[in-house]
């Protein structure tokens, strides 16, 4: 129930010979209510595997399915469904700076409704009241009605989080969430990824640059190198050499 | 080091003459465009001396004959403003004319452009061919003057403003249309990405994740078109199209001398005080954006 | 937590749009009352712009399709477009020659005459108030018909336009130079040549360059009120209902102006890369 496969995927950028490929087939399965670290240099090729399960960036081959649900094939509004269903945090947000708190996380309800609704800008009562639930999940319900440039970087990566389970999402996708916050707002938005995976059972997937962060987040890691998978495992089968590996490498 | 220096200074020497030759080419091609353009046009200082004194003359017999003692008397008597200002009734409700032109085609223009330009900026376009078919039509409503439309117009929907109206009204779409797509190719995408992520089609992603931030931008420039637009509409008239242009260019072929000069200083007021007025809410809608 | 809980601690949010925003409601339903009244003063309807477009529809089909092509006066369209070509390079070239004075004369920078410039800043703003067409008509009157009048009709324009701009790009000139020729004890006119001039000269060539560009579309009006060039060609057409021709010389016109603006653009490019 609710697994998600891949199946050697593969994402090559450009023509075919000088082509760089950023993901070299990837072939794993995550579970439902996991919540797994992806691991790596940045240019390992994190960002485009979780963009492909969202399907914002096409796979070159392979296929990815859900439920047995083949999602590479995916069209029009069974896409926007799946869409919906894994939701995506970024790491600069990716929010609209110029309205407020909450119509930014009603944002993450558009694919739903018919779009003369959208162009209005009009949303229904049970909608704004689940966006206000998720806002008061996170502790953001006071600021509402404010504008998103009013926020500092760990409140508005938590309204991104709102966003996201306004969609109802079984999978959540976080591509480096904490890489533009301080410490401190790192814990926040981290801790709030958790107790979303722990209390709704939404699989998480999260990449991460913090080896740190990761072993103390999640009970299973994947460490990406150069597009392949190089470990797949427990925090504590991860040796000394293969993290030096997966991070070090930059140093030489 | 000696070398050097010779080398340098050789170098220098050689730069300065490759300058000199450019600058002496550039003049001399100058020099030929005037000579030609001149003969084109067959400007002569004969044509120039004698038409002098008769702008001289025209300017004279439009400008009003006022009469410092009689300036507020009433419109019966020569000399005064009222009598120099006798049709000011007309003149204001022509002015008024003019202005709702004005009006209306920058505020319909602005609604064609704004659509259209989603579909005319590269980056947000929905698809190759509908951006460059939607760029060519909106080169073309630009590249053809208002006044050329509205000879058309008149002569498929009669005389008056509506020929104005409409002609404006497309040219209005041409410009701003190729102005908004320019603010839209630069604007960033991010939220766009996220509003799709989340299931999101192309029409929530333009109101959601571009109208928003470009909003400010498109508000002044359709205020800039609104200044150029009451420039436009006092003078679209001449064809027929509506709008003060129409008297003035009645009062001029009659010969209506002082009438002239009435209508014109009446259009730069209204031009000036629009300008000052839109320019002064395009700084606020410029300055609100960066608070 | 209830849902009216929840309500109960954001109130805002759910209040309608009028009572959320009243000042922007106020203006909106203003506008839209204002846009009725003006469409009313006009006595629009649909039908008649409707009727307007079905009229439209011979004219279109005129244009389409083309008679006695070879009977067509090819030499006068030429002719046509050289002048108005001619018009805007001459308008524009004499505009920045007067011009250049003239920003000196109002720019805070260097000249300290106030009285001066507050004057000749408000006829340069008068002269911006009256439309190119109306200097062409009003030329027209003294010059007689024909592509001298809108040459003067362009100059004069321009003359509006560029001095304002002219004297903005002299204000912004670099202090730190003028003052540095000026304390070597220069007199003012060295003081322009090399304190000033050297900055702003690229900045005045490009954008009478510009002005050229755009000269060349409003040279194409002028001939309208009979200020010669290519648009006399085209009116007359026009009122003779020639619509093919007219078709033809309004594809020539765009393809005239497109190859001046990519010239110009080009040349423009070098000068600022520079």
């Amino acid at each position: 129930m609710g697994s998600l496969q891949l199946n050697s995927l593969i994402k090559q950028f450009g023509k075919n010979t000088d082509g760089r490929i950023a993901v070299n087939g990837i072939s794993l399965e995550v579970t439902q209510g996991e919540m797994v670290g992806i691991i790596g240099k940045s240019g390992a090729g994190k960002s485009t595997l979780l963009r492909m399960i969202n399907r914002l960036v096409e796979p070159t081959s392979g296929s990815i399915s859900f439920d047995g649900t083949d999602v590479t094939s995916l069209k029009g509004k069974a896409l926007k469904k799946w869409r919906s269903e894994c939701a995506m945090i970024f790491q600069q947000f990716h929010l609209i700076d110029r309205l407020d708190v909450l119509t930014n996380v009603l944002t993450g309800t558009l694919g739903r409704r018919y779009n003369i609704l959208n162009l209005l800008k009009i949303f229904p009562k049970e909608e704004k009241i689940n966006a206000l639930k998720a806002l008061h999940k996170l502790d953001l319900l006071g600021k509402a009605l404010q504008r998103v440039e009013t926020l500092s970087g760990g409140e508005q990566q938590r309204v991104a989080i709102a966003r996201a389970l306004m969609q109802k999402p079984k999978i959540l996708l976080a591509d480096e969430p904490i890489s533009s916050l301080d410490p401190k707002n790192s814990k926040i938005v981290m801790d709030d990824i958790k107790k979303i995976n722990n209390e709704e059972g939404i699989t998480v997937i999260c990449n991460l640059h913090s080896l740190e962060v990761a072993k103390q987040y999640s009970k299973r890691l994947i460490g990406l190198s150069e597009g392949k998978i190089v470990f797949d495992g427990p925090p504590e089968n991860l040796t000394q050499e293969l993290s030096q590996e997966l991070y070090d490498l930059e140093n030489e | 080091m000696n070398n050097i220096l010779e080398n340098y200074s050789k170098n220098y020497s050689e730069q300065i003459k490759k300058r000199r030759f450019w600058n002496i080419f550039i003049v001399l091609g100058l020099f030929v465009a005037i000579l030609i353009s001149s003969s084109i046009i067959d400007l002569n200082m004969t044509r120039i001396t004698s038409g002098i004194p008769r702008l001289g003359d025209y300017i004279a017999k439009i400008l009003p004959n006022l009469d410092t003692n009689l300036l507020f008397a009433n419109s019966q008597i020569e000399g005064s403003v009222p009598y120099w200002y006798f049709n000011f009734k007309k003149y204001i409700v022509l002015l008024y004319e003019t202005f709702n032109m004005a009006v209306l085609s920058t505020l319909f223009g602005f609604v064609f452009a704004l659509l259209l330009s989603f579909f005319s900026a590269r980056n947000i376009t929905p698809n190759v061919l509908s951006f460059f078919f939607v760029k060519r039509f909106l080169e073309f409503l630009r590249g053809v003057p208002e006044i050329i439309f509205a000879i058309l117009f008149v002569w498929a929907l009669g005389v008056g403003p509506l020929a104005g109206i409409i002609a404006m009204t497309i040219h209005t779409t041409g410009a701003l249309g190729k102005l908004f797509s320019e603010v839209h190719e630069n604007a960033e995408l991010k939220s766009c990405e996220a509003i799709r992520s989340a299931g999101g089609g192309w029409v929530p992603e333009m109101r959601y994740g571009v109208l928003p931030q470009v909003l400010p931008n498109i508000i002044s420039y359709a205020l800039l078109r609104f200044e150029i637009n009451i420039r436009a509409s006092t003078v679209i008239g001449f064809v027929g199209a509506g709008g003060i242009g129409q008297e003035l260019y009645l009062v001029i072929n009659f010969n209506y001398y002082e009438e002239v000069s009435a209508i014109i200083l009446l259009i730069i007021l209204t031009v000036i005080t629009i300008d000052i007025t839109s320019g002064a809410l395009r700084q606020r809608i410029i300055k609100g954006t960066h608070d | 937590m209830t849902n009216k809980d929840i309500i109960s601690l954001c109130p805002q949010a759910f209040l309608p749009f009028w009572r959320r925003s009243p000042v922007t409601f106020i203006l909106v339903i203003l506008s839209i009352i204002y846009l009725g009244f003006a469409i009313h003063f006009f006595g629009f309807s649909l039908s008649k712009i409707l009727e307007g477009f079905a009229n439209m529809k011979p004219i279109l089909v005129a244009m389409f399709t083309w008679q006695d092509f070879s009977t067509w006066n090819f030499p006068g369209i030429f002719d046509g477009l050289v002048q108005t070509l001619a018009m805007a390079f001459l308008g524009t070239f004499f505009a920045t020659l007067v011009c250049i004075p003239i920003s000196f004369l109002t720019s805070k920078k260097v000249f300290r005459f106030t009285l001066l410039r507050f004057f000749i800043k408000r006829i340069l703003d008068m002269i911006r108030g009256v439309d190119i067409l109306i200097w062409a008509i009003i030329y027209v009157r003294a010059f007689g018909l024909g592509p001298l009048a809108g040459l003067l009709s362009i100059f004069t324009a321009d003359v509006g336009t560029l001095g304002k701009l002219f004297s903005e790009a002299t204000d912004n000139a670099d202090t730190k130079q003028i003052e540095g020729i000026e304390s070597s004890g220069s007199n003012k006119i060295s003081v322009i040549r090399f304190g000033v001039v050297p900055q702003i000269i690229p900045i005045f060539i490009s954008q009478s360059l510009y002005f050229f560009e755009s000269n060349t579309r409003s040279a194409v009006i002028l001939g309208v009120v009979g200020a010669g060039g290519i648009g006399l060609q085209l009116t007359e057409r026009m009122k003779a209902q020639y619509w093919d021709q007219a078709l033809f010389i309004i594809v020539l016109i765009l393809i005239m102006v497109t190859i001046i603006d990519t010239l110009s653009r080009a040349i423009r490019k070098r000068i600022i890369d520079e």
